[in-house]
């Protein structure tokens, strides 16, 4: 199947890299000419706009790679047997010392008929492939609104929704590669918007999500092995997320504010049944909370220079049941309250019109964990500093110097767990080919 | 609370005094100034670019998308200098009304002949146009051509007020043949002479004036100039007789500055929209000022 979702992206590109990408306002006579020249039944006018982006780096990092893998941010990072219970979709970007190939993103959209817009994104990493997004929004309904379906990242937040090839850094944020992971919050379901009519943007919108995200809300169930402990988890939708947008503008400074919250049920296994290799495991049932807020601002010096500060805090509280399976596969039973934060602040200086710079501030920072009403002391305050320095020969190429001083990581293969430093060096080219899609704000 | 329910009371009211008036919104403000004269009082037109920024890569603003929430007709340039912006933007808004195709969307680049539209399209060569130059309203004569084509939009989306377009577009196409019979023989002085560009932005009226473009300064279309560039560039002028060097106010004019010093040529800074320089304060104007700073 993986190898198919590879394969057909592959070929439509081959199939269409000769025909033009379409445009929304083409009638000239010249062009009409050119369709009757070939065969009356051809339909190359109707070829989707298709993108293609590929992400590579090169990086360097203190700790070997085995090391790295095993250090942690305490309960933040989900338990080590989670990935052998789960297997993560999406690899992890810049992953490994040296040379990585992140992905290649393949783009699809098209307006459908006059009521439908089509879009889907195939994100192909070096051993698999998969949907990333494929939805539809509506075109023409009315008092503003509008209806998205199918997979899609979640407009929750500022930074959620943006593809990976359109940050300003080369990786995400500590909170939100915490709270949603990776990808973010992408999950299937619909979301409905509405642009209020008035002199500046307001928007409103909410969604109903099929809640899969396994580092905040999962609904797999889980059972342990004597079946002692049974949850057969949520049948339907079960995450549920409402935000506000707005934007105003003073002068030549644009101010983008918006507020957002999910609500869902947690039901995550991190080897509560018994998984190979491990001895130990767990798993949650919870209900969970998260609430964002987020402000940027974007001053323009001129036509070509402005500066950018962008900011976002999340606040997330779960409550609920802890599993913790022993040794001796025994499953003992604890009340579990978590209260957790985290924020970045990043900003961004584009100098020219071929260099940015920038630099990111990221803070975990609340840490509170309550078994049975006891609070576990986990450390809390954990921040990683990054900067940048960015060469964009056209807006098709990107060349992305980054360096991370991460101090949120903890070791704990020695009798004591200690902060470990994670110094990282990245050296990033990002190009994309094909009908360039504007981005939004 | 209270506070709050007034404010949005006394916005959702401002907005509503509006409500008589057809909503236009235009890509670029030179788009607007002519859709003023034609619409006078009945329309009431934003425009969402500033005139002195590079009409290529403007700040999609969320604030737009309120603009075109509410716009009741969207004229834009069209071929393809608005592709980096305005998709995303259209589609936030969400406004039908609006959309490319419907009776409220104008694309005014199909109604003027474009020119330099590339055989074979490859980004090998830049970040070229594949419908050609869309810099087209730079020629005075090709705004009479837009004039009519924004006359018969807004006399369909209003055909109340039909004639009244119809009429204000006659008085303006009459006060524009007039203007531009005066820039015409002024500029025919310029006729033979070599000029020097930094981007192919007044490509239709060095055409009509039959003045020969010689080179430009980026490299490639939207590639900022190299050393290697500016030195066969160099060659080129050493061996002819360049009058002007033409620049846009948004670019870095160091390179055009420097050639201008070396080889003695003068350096004309050109308005390319309205607002770009201080004097060019409406559709006319903006030719005035143009005219004025190319025959000072």
């Amino acid at each position: 199947m993986n190898r198919l979702l590879l394969i057909l992206p592959m070929i439509l590109v081959l199939v269409c890299s000769s025909a033009q990408a379409r445009d929304f306002s083409d009638t000239s006579a010249d062009a009409k000419n050119e369709i009757s020249a070939g065969s009356p039944f051809s339909q190359s006018k109707l070829i989707p706009d298709i993108s293609l982006t590929l992400d590579f780096s090169c990086l360097y990092r203190n700790v070997s790679d085995k090391k790295y893998d095993t250090l942690k941010s305490p309960e933040f990072t989900l338990a080590s047997t989670d990935e052998a219970a789960h297997g993560h979709d999406i690899e992890e970007m810049n992953a490994n010392r040296g040379f990585n190939l992140n992905y290649a993103e393949i783009t699809f959209y098209s307006v459908v008929d006059p009521y439908f817009d089509l879009f889907a994104v195939c994100h192909i990493g070096t051993d698999h492939a998969e949907l990333e997004e494929g939805y539809f929004t509506t075109r023409g309904l009315p008092l503003g609104l509008q209806l998205k379906a199918g997979k899609f990242l979640s407009s929750f937040g500022r930074i959620n929704e943006q593809h990976a090839h359109n940050w300003d850094f080369s990786d995400n944020s500590l909170v939100y590669k915490f709270f949603f992971g990776e990808e973010g919050l992408n999950e299937i379901g619909v979301r409905l918007t509405c642009v209020v009519p008035l002199d500046f943007y307001l928007m409103f919108g909410a969604e109903i999500l099929q809640g899969e995200n396994e580092m905040s809300f999962g609904n797999k169930g889980f059972r342990s092995i004597n079946g002692a402990v049974d949850r057969s988890g949520s049948q339907g939708p079960d995450l549920y997320t409402g935000y506000m947008k707005t934007s105003f503008d003073i002068g030549d400074l644009i101010v983008f504010t918006g507020i957002s919250g999910a609500a869902g049920k947690t039901q995550n296994n991190h080897g509560l049944d018994y998984v190979a290799g491990t001895t130990t495991g767990n798993a949650v049932s919870a209900d969970s909370y998260i609430v964002a807020g987020d402000i940027t601002l974007r001053y323009s010096i001129d036509s070509i220079r402005y500066v950018s500060l962008q900011t976002e805090y999340l606040y997330r509280r779960q409550d609920g049941t802890l599993y913790n399976r022993d040794v001796l596969n025994n499953v003992t039973i604890s009340d579990l309250r978590k209260k957790q934060s985290g924020l970045y602040a990043q900003f961004v200086a584009k100098l020219s019109k071929r260099w940015r710079l920038g630099c990111r501030y990221d803070l975990l920072q609340k840490n509170e964990v309550k078994h049975n009403g006891m609070n576990a002391r986990e450390p809390e305050n954990l921040p990683r500093y990054a900067g940048m320095l960015e060469y964009n020969p056209t807006e098709f190429s990107r060349i992305r110097l980054q360096y991370n001083h991460d101090l949120s990581k903890y070791e704990y293969e020695t009798g004591t767990p200690g902060r470990k430093l994670n110094q990282e060096v990245i050296f990033q080219y990002n190009l994309a080919i094909g009908a360039h899609g504007a981005h939004a704000f | 609370m209270r506070k709050l329910c007034i404010t949005l009371f006394i916005l959702l009211f401002a907005s509503s005094a509006y409500a008589g008036k057809m909503k236009v919104v235009s890509t670029y403000p030179y788009i607007a100034s002519i859709v003023d004269h034609i619409g006078g009082d009945r329309v009431r037109v934003n425009a969402l670019a500033r005139g002195d920024f590079d009409p290529h890569t403007v700040i999609p603003k969320p604030s737009f998308i309120s603009k075109l929430r509410k716009a009741d007709v969207l004229i834009i340039n069209g071929a393809q200098l608005e592709i980096g912006w305005l998709p995303p933007l259209l589609k936030q808004s969400n406004n039908p009304a609006v959309n490319p195709g419907s009776s409220g969307f104008l694309d005014l680049s199909t109604h003027v002949k474009l020119i330099d539209v590339p055989k074979s399209i490859s980004r090998e060569q830049g970040d070229i146009h594949p419908d050609g130059n869309p810099h087209y309203y730079l020629n005075p004569h090709n705004i009479p051509l837009l004039a009519k084509a924004i006359s018969e939009k807004l006399s369909e989306c209003d055909s109340r007020n039909s004639s009244y377009y119809k009429s204000n577009c006659r008085n303006f196409i009459t006060m524009w043949n007039q203007k531009t019979s005066q820039w015409d023989s002024k500029l025919a002085a310029l006729k033979g002479k070599q000029v020097i560009e930094y981007h192919k932005n007044y490509d239709y009226l060095l055409r009509y004036y039959s003045i020969s473009l010689a080179g430009t300064i980026e490299p490639l279309p939207g590639i900022p100039p190299t050393s290697k560039h500016i030195e066969s560039l160099e060659k080129m002028i050493s061996s002819r007789n360049i009058s002007f060097i033409l620049m846009d106010v948004y670019n870095p004019d160091e390179a055009g500055r420097h050639l201008s010093k070396k080889y003695g040529i003068t350096f004309v800074k050109l308005p390319h929209d309205i607002g770009a320089v201080p004097e060019a304060n409406d559709i006319v104007s903006l030719f005035d000022e143009i005219v004025r700073r190319l025959t000072k």
